[in-house]
């Protein structure tokens, strides 16, 4: 599904370079489940800004979906990104002033869906993650778990091929995590979904079908499960 | 996706009601001072534009070439239109007018209507003004014929219809029958008058023999062109025109005439030159309007800064909307929508201040500028229009600032916003008080000369003196007399002209150093014996006229030290003797008076001749003491019932009506002053949200220095003084700009003050501390409050 050669990204500090990641090479295929683990500061979350298209990489080469995301332009990338990724994030990045409902139809928004199908695509999705009671609260009156779980659904309402998530439950606790969990694996396995991961936590990477350990910009390990 | 973005932009708006409340306050106070402004200037660029013929309407002007000067007067003399008209193939009509103060009686009811004209009767031919009984062609053709306006007639009539009636014009109670009923005059008309009398009254009863007066000015000419003539053309064939009709005369008086010909519509804006009608200031019109621009700039400028220095807070959404798929020019028409909705409440809230402020603005302007906002319904237009230009404007900037986030960035932990956009908001900042101090520094010089007009010694006194006006009652003598006895008067003197008055200019011929009798136009007051003592006028030599000398009321004259120095006296004392002849009158010169203002200090003291005249003095100068005012008035209005019983009593104070000429500059400079609010309250509304969001964006660094022991005064110091340079730089801008213009303005007062280095200061310290008060509000907030709070958030 998507295809990273020899990429590296660098900051340019005082005339030395500063790699953040160190000519990285990575395979994902349709339907897997990835786990990427490491210490802080090893690129993680540089590895899936880019692999979302949030962020270029200074070398190398990107393909997805079979094009070469290096060559596109912004405009046709942000296309090629609106179609097939969803994001999810620690902080689950939710838009305060907008409703559960409306922080769900907004990607629908920006992809053109006629008014009548955004409703009741956000209806289906309110009902598929039960939280069609809170569909008309504010973020700011939702718990952690329950802003984690509008997150997702926003993040698949446009039904994207993959799925990424940047440490989703690290703002969580224990038992709602593994409820995030347990609604990734299902994603997955039952929609096809591909998930590419951030994690901290052993545990949670072993809901996966592969870890991969950053160290320093590479990949140290890479253990399918 | 437009009711996403709405929903959007109010929830934000009402999130964050302070900021809301600030900026679309400012900008309202910006977009109503505008839309006054707007309608003061097209309401002064709209006068005489009724006329249907106004493009084919001029005045004719005369320069009056003397030995001694140029005289640009806006009057004429009576035979001149005529005879343009009889010449001229290419000239259509003509209407001649000569404001007047008439007495009218009907049975008991009598006023002294101040706001008279006689008219030629081509005047509603020529003008558009509207008749609403009466035939317009033959109302003003008769002798004695009267056209009253509406509320006029209301006066002697009631509702009753005045067509038929008689009425008794003039002291001598002439009959004149009203022969129409004019709708009244529109407010911007430069021809303004409660009442018209046919021409022929005055030239045919009043006053025989006009028609055929070359050398007596008093009428305003206007000439209606034919289509297709070239004014040009005709102006450049009266040389010849007055050579051929009046040439030697010319020559023999020395006083040589050029026409020229005024656009009927650029008479009440650009014409210098003194007429009977209204007049404006095309400099006040382009002064408001660079004021008006200014302002609006302002508050724009608030609009901006303030947008931009949220954007740190507007961040998080930008990253999130982008990662869930939108494109930046989504985003940017998101944020221009926002600030297109900012403004419509902002235009709402503006048509809500114009109504209420409405009429407080025509209070201010002195005439009724609009009736309401709502009777012209394309200025609401505008104002929507502007609103809705000024969003998106001012929303471009904003937008692309916004809309250039990039998720990554934005999204992962503290974003601070950094530098950029920092310089463009300290710019415009800089802009904003460098306005505002020059408004403030303008204000100050405004009314400093204003203060300095009032309180010059004048050369004559002017307190506790009551006039009253007889307009040439014969029995105006009689009254004097009565009431030099009363209790609570002091003193009394009569004449034709009082300082700040009227007077007329008399062609005179002087005898000059050189021993020859030179030809002059001096201005000319006929006076009693007791004027100059009543005014406390002091003399430079000679004497004061004297009832010891009989020959003083047919031979003697008094000039100023002015019109001795025209004719070339270098000591008063050389010109004690000398001959005169002036209005059929000989005699020498027994006095030189000192200079004395009897204008406005706009206009230097001009050469001024006095003579005795015991008859037909209309003014009667009272000094009274300042007990028992009241009574004292009462008591002379006891006298005046019995001697004048036909005419309405008529006074008012000397030092008001002297200072009645500084109206239009006193008004000019209430206007200044309330834009000059307007502005630095604009600009300190946007300090305000500024230096509140800046100390919002600090408050980690404020807590970790408190934790580090700094004191509350330190961290308000530190917190202020980054403002502080920013409108001392204002301050360094804005002297030299507004001394430039400021210095400008002063030049059409012959007499004004010196630009004083404390005027910059106070204006400078008056900035500062107003800035600095906006300021330290947030500052001290900031500082007293618990780091403790401050850090944990983090």
């Amino acid at each position: 599904m998507l295809s990273l050669q020899h990429v590296s990204k660098y900051y340019q500090v005082g005339g030395l370079k500063n790699f953040v990641l160190n000519n990285l090479s990575l395979e994902v295929d349709e339907g897997e489940f990835i786990s990427i683990m490491g210490p802080s500061g090893s690129g993680k979350s540089s590895l899936l800004n880019i692999i979302g298209m949030l962020d270029e990489p200074s070398e190398g080469y990107h393909y997805f979906v079979s094009q070469a995301v290096h060559q596109l332009k912004e405009r046709q990338r942000s296309a090629l990104y609106k179609q097939y990724i969803g994001f999810v994030f620690q902080a689950y990045h939710l838009i305060d002033e907008l409703t559960v409902a409306e922080n769900i139809e907004t990607p629908l928004i920006y992809q053109d869906y006629k008014g009548a199908e955004r409703k009741a695509m956000v209806a289906d999705m309110l009902d598929r993650f039960s939280i069609v009671g809170k569909k008309d609260l504010f973020p700011a009156q939702l718990s952690g778990g329950q802003q984690q779980l509008v997150g997702i659904a926003r993040a698949l309402i446009a039904k994207p091929k993959l799925l990424l998530a940047d440490e989703p439950t690290g703002n969580l606790n224990s038992k709602q995590g593994e409820e995030i969990m347990e609604l990734f694996r299902k994603l997955n396995k039952e929609d096809g979904v591909t998930i590419i991961q951030v994690t901290h936590s052993e545990k949670n990477a072993e809901y996966g079908s592969r870890i991969i350990n950053l160290l320093d910009g590479r990949i140290e390990s890479s253990k399918q499960l | 996706m437009i009711r996403n973005y709405f929903k959007i932009a109010l929830r934000n708006l009402w999130k964050h009601k302070a900021f809301s409340i600030i900026n679309i306050t400012g900008l309202s106070i910006g977009i109503t001072a505008c839309f006054f402004i707007f309608m003061y200037v097209s309401f002064e660029l709209s006068y005489d534009n009724f006329h249907t013929k106004a493009d084919r309407i001029y005045r004719l002007v005369t320069d009056i070439k003397t030995p001694t000067e140029t005289i640009n007067t806006g009057v004429t003399a009576w035979p001149f239109a005529p005879n343009i008209k009889n010449d001229f193939p290419e000239v259509e009509s003509f209407v001649r007018i000569s404001g007047s103060s008439l007495l009218v009686r009907h049975g008991d009811i009598k006023f002294q209507e101040e706001k008279s004209a006689f008219a030629d009767s081509t005047f509603f031919k020529v003008f558009d003004f509207k008749l609403l009984k009466g035939d317009p062609k033959t109302a003003l053709s008769a002798p004695a014929s009267v056209v009253f306006t509406e509320s006029t007639a209301k006066k002697y009539f009631g509702n009753a219809n005045p067509i038929g009636q008689t009425v008794l014009v003039t002291g001598d109670a002439v009959p004149a029958i009203v022969t129409g009923l004019m709708k009244d005059m529109p407010e911007n008309s430069q021809i303004k008058a409660d009442m018209l009398v046919s021409m022929s009254s005055l030239t045919q009863k009043f006053n025989k023999g006009l028609d055929n007066q070359w050398g007596n000015f008093g009428a305003t000419s206007y000439l209606l062109l034919k289509p297709g003539a070239n004014p040009k053309t005709l102006e450049a064939k009266f040389p010849g025109f007055i050579e051929n009709h009046n040439g030697k005369e010319r020559k023999a008086s020395q006083m040589f005439y050029t026409f020229f010909l005024e656009p009927m519509t650029s008479v009440y804006l650009h014409s210098k030159r003194d007429g009977s009608g209204a007049s404006g200031s095309i400099t006040n019109v382009y002064v408001f309007g660079i004021v008006a621009v200014f302002i609006l700039l302002i508050a724009c400028i608030n609009f901006v800064n303030l947008t931009t220095a949220r954007s740190v807070e507007r961040a998080k959404e930008v990253g999130i909307r982008k990662v869930v798929g939108a494109e930046k020019g989504q985003l940017a028409r998101q944020f221009i929508g926002e600030s297109v909705v900012l403004c419509l409440i902002a235009f709402i809230l503006t048509i809500l201040f114009s109504v209420l402020l409405l009429p407080l603005f025509n209070q201010l302007a002195g005439k009724i500028i609009s009736p309401g906002i709502f009777s012209n319904w394309y200025y609401v237009l505008i104002l929507l229009v502007t609103s809705v230009v000024i969003g998106l404007v001012a929303g471009i900037y904003p937008a692309l600032v916004l809309s250039s986030f990039k998720p990554v960035v934005v999204l992962k932990g503290r974003f601070s916003g950094g530098n950029k956009g920092n310089l463009l908001r300290k710019t415009l900042v800089i802009s904003q008080f460098t306005i505002s101090i020059a408004l403030i520094i303008g204000t100050i010089i405004v009314y400093t000369q204003m203060d300095f007009m009032q309180n010059r010694d004048l050369g004559f006194s002017k307190d506790q003196m009551l006039i009253l006006d007889t307009n040439g009652d014969p029995a105006a003598d009689a009254l004097k007399q009565a009431i030099a006895t009363l209790p609570g008067v002091k003193s009394t003197a009569n004449s034709s002209s009082i300082p700040g008055g009227g007077n007329p200019g008399a062609y005179s011929e002087i005898e000059n150093k050189k021993g020859d009798l030179q030809i002059a136009n001096l201005d000319l007051y006929f006076v009693d014996y007791d004027y100059v003592n009543q005014f406390k006028i002091k003399m430079v030599a000679g004497r004061a006229f004297s009832r010891e000398f009989g020959t003083d009321t047919a031979q003697a004259m008094l000039l100023n030290e002015a019109a001795i120095k025209m004719f070339g006296y270098s000591s008063p004392q050389q010109a004690i003797g000398r001959r005169f002849r002036q209005w059929g009158r000989e005699g020498k010169i027994v006095g030189v008076m000192k200079d004395f203002h009897f204008r406005s200090l706009q206009e230097n003291i001009k050469p001024l001749s006095m003579r005795i005249e015991l008859k037909q003095l209309g003014l009667i100068s009272v000094k009274v003491s300042s007990q028992n005012l009241t009574a004292t008035i009462a008591a002379i209005e006891n006298k005046w019932k019995v001697l004048i019983p036909n005419r309405p009593f008529s006074y008012y104070f000397l030092d008001e009506f002297f200072d009645r000429q500084y109206r239009t500059e006193q008004r000019f400079g209430k206007l200044f002053f309330n834009f000059a609010v307007l502005a630095i309250l604009i600009s300190c509304l946007g300090l305000l949200g500024l230096a509140s969001y800046s100390t919002l964006q600090r408050t980690r660094e404020i807590g970790i220095r408190k934790v580090l022991g700094a004191t509350v005064p330190g961290i308000v110091n530190m917190l202020s003084k980054d403002f502080l340079i920013l409108v001392v730089l204002s301050f360094v801008i804005a002297t030299p700009v507004s001394w430039f213009f400021m210095h400008k303005w002063l030049q059409d007062f012959a007499y004004r003050i010196d630009i004083s280095w404390w005027i910059f200061a106070l204006a400078g310290i008056l900035a500062i501390v107003i800035a600095l008060a906006t300021i330290s509000f947030q500052a001290i907030k900031a500082a007293m409050s618990n780091p403790v709070k401050s850090l944990r958030s983090e």
